[in-house]
């Protein structure tokens, strides 16, 4: 339990640390949480909130919210904006797996279509898309691809007939980052990736049918307005990032970082948080390749999107554009980029790390697909395989508030070895089969690990950021078909 | 040559200690213990050889980087290596290792997780009293 003595509280859902908690902080900490969930938040939060506010170049807060809990350097839900020509860029602050993010998509189907063809619609899925230990994708792309794959993202694949026409559309940033350069990658980031498009990986990562939950949260009106029109219309949520390919461009660069920041003159109190000035060649480099990172990861999700439209309508005998399997939106959150913010009464381009944390742009922004311009940005917050998602959106108050950011899960509070002491996977498996959740797993101790016990209440996250005016909630999305690497 | 996992150290992913009375026994160890995170090494063949040669600038460095081929070679060749020697140089700059493995086969293997970096976080080699030791930290 943290010690909140030390906090001011800005409201009943946030907290701030401030400077003078620890020498060398150049901001405030401001945390969100509920006081229940601050005080089931692990001091590591605290700890490593404190010591990104000692980053060259942050500005206003280090900011982390309510999911947080101990990462490496940069707590997993930490926010930190930096001035892009004084501030650094950190790869801690984005996290190994690049553009890690989720995928939300509907259907017209409703969950008495779905229920009884749901074992044969999952098995099938698990079978399209690989998920576990060094699986590879169907998908033959080849390393001189790689360039223009990872600059133009989704964009590639719609040009190559791997997305649907409106599918960019409804990526965050258009389906791919701007200032990718793949000379900045190394061969062997290339050479793990190439071919692992399409595959799910393994850990937190997962691909759930889910249906509408009015029982726990709808808003008809705005639901609505992403083409939510029945009250238990079923959706596919897809959850995974840049696989072997990003993990390899972090490893690379932490190793750069670590031997670059003494030229600097730069010193952390974590090794973990190693960074470089933004503006120095190493931090573009590490900058461009975080992007193509970011980019993979996009495709990454599209590919399985094609797979899992594939197996909608194989089973359902109908072809997914008839079964309305559009994409509502697909976020980031781990990543780095230079966004336009006001702050302290004026414009700037900012550096935002999120890192387990989610873009919640609001009402009007330019970069809010124009489909949804007038409500606000989709925001998805995955939970656990058990206790289901939100579909929310962006606010004006995020963009005053957080640099446009919100929480993206609901945060482990139990490491994976103690999630196994407490419940065999074969025994979860069945407990979750009763309560109408059918689960595919790569292996039984992947899914043991990822019980719902082993994480935080999302509806309790959730509430904190909607009650903090950060992200409005839409809708709650309960699992009935999951997948597991 | 022995490897413990740490249950409390890192919340979303895998953290061992591993010490031996040698060098290279402490690298075999590590290796072994990725190993063990990715498969039951009970199921795993040998019939693959593998060598490794590896440069660095200081043993931390060259441990980090042989475990990070293991990883590689699992992604890129489909490989997963059960058995290691390993002779480090007496300056700890550089290795060569032979590793005995065999490609996935997701029917005989029994897999577990998908390791997919190595964290610096709490990562070093350390030489107390007649003991190699060191902690690392994975991400899955």
């Amino acid at each position: 339990m943290p010690d909140t003595s030390v906090m001011k509280q800005v409201s009943d859902v946030s907290w701030d640390i401030p400077v003078s908690y620890k020498p060398g902080m150049n901001v405030p900490a401001r945390i969100y949480a509920t006081k229940k969930l601050l005080d089931a938040m692990d001091s590591g939060v605290i700890e490593q909130a404190t010591n990104v506010a000692c980053l060259p170049g942050i500005v206003r807060y280090s900011y982390a919210m309510a999911d947080a809990h101990w990462g490496y350097g940069f707590p997993i839900g930490g926010v930190a904006a930096f001035d892009t020509e004084k501030g650094v860029i950190s790869p801690g602050g984005v996290g190994f797996d690049v553009n890690c993010g989720m995928r939300l998509i509907r259907t017209n189907l409703r969950f008495s279509d779905v229920k009884p063809k749901i074992k044969e619609l999952v098995d099938l899925i698990f079978s399209l898309v690989p998920a576990g230990v060094g699986v590879k994708g169907s998908q033959n792309f080849t390393q001189s691809q790689m360039g223009d794959i990872t600059s133009l993202g989704v964009r590639w694949c719609a040009e190559n007939d791997l997305a649907w026409d409106d599918d960019p559309a409804h990526v965050e940033e258009g389906g791919f980052i701007k200032g990718a350069d793949i000379s900045k990658v190394s061969r062997q980031a290339i050479s793990r990736g190439v071919s692992q498009f399409g595959t799910l990986g393994s850990g937190n990562h997962y691909l759930e049918i889910q249906v509408v939950d009015p029982a726990r949260y709808l808003d008809r009106g705005l639901a609505g307005e992403f083409g939510i029109i029945y009250d238990d219309q079923v959706m596919v949520m897809i959850h995974c990032g840049s696989r072997g390919f990003g993990h390899q461009v972090c490893s690379d660069y932490l190793r750069t970082f670590e031997s670059g920041m003494k030229r600097f003159g730069i010193d952390v109190r974590d090794r973990d948080l190693a960074c470089l000035p933004f503006a120095s060649r190493e931090g573009q480099d590490y900058y461009s390749a975080m992007v193509c990172a970011a980019n993979f990861a996009f495709v990454n999700r599209q590919i399985i999107v094609n797979k899992v439209r594939e197996a909608f309508s194989r089973v359902f005998r109908k072809d997914a554009e008839s079964l309305d399997m559009h994409l509502i939106y697909d976020v980031c959150h781990n990543v780095a980029k230079v966004e336009n913010h006001s702050y302290d009464g004026s414009k700037a381009k900012v550096l935002v790390h999120r890192k387990g944390a989610t873009r919640s742009f609001g009402p009007g922004h330019p970069d809010v697909p124009a489909a949804y311009r007038s409500i606000g940005q989709p925001v998805i917050i995955g939970g656990s395989m058990e206790t289901g998602s939100y579909l929310l959106i962006g606010t004006q108050k995020a963009m005053e508030d957080t640099f446009g950011s919100t929480a993206h899960g609901s945060g482990r509070t139990m490491s994976r070895t103690a999630a196994k002491r407490e419940v065999r996977g074969a025994e979860l498996q069945r407990r979750m089969l009763d309560r109408g959740i059918y689960v595919k797993a790569a292996t039984m101790d992947g899914l043991a690990e990822e019980a719902g016990m082993a994480y935080k209440d999302i509806s309790e996250v959730v509430e904190t950021m909607d009650r903090a005016g950060i992200s409005k909630k839409v809708a709650a999305l309960r699992p009935v078909g999951n997948i597991k690497g | 040559m022995t490897f413990k996992f740490l249950p409390d150290v890192a919340l979303a992913d895998i953290a061992f200690e591993a010490e031996s009375d040698t060098l290279d026994g402490l690298f075999e160890a590590c290796a072994s213990a990725v190993t063990d995170i990715m498969v039951d090494p009970s199921t795993l063949g040998k019939g693959v050889e593998r060598k490794f040669s590896l440069e660095s600038e200081s043993i931390d460095r060259l441990l980090y980087d042989f475990l990070t081929e293991l990883i590689v070679a699992k992604d890129v060749d489909s490989l997963l290596f059960g058995e290691f020697e390993v002779s480090v140089s007496p300056a700890g700059t550089s290795l060569e290792a032979l590793a005995r493995g065999e490609a996935i086969d997701r029917v005989r293997h029994r897999l577990r997780n998908d390791v997919k970096a190595v964290t610096m976080h709490l990562f070093g080699v350390k030489h107390i009293g007649a003991k190699w030791k060191t902690t690392v930290v994975l991400d899955i």
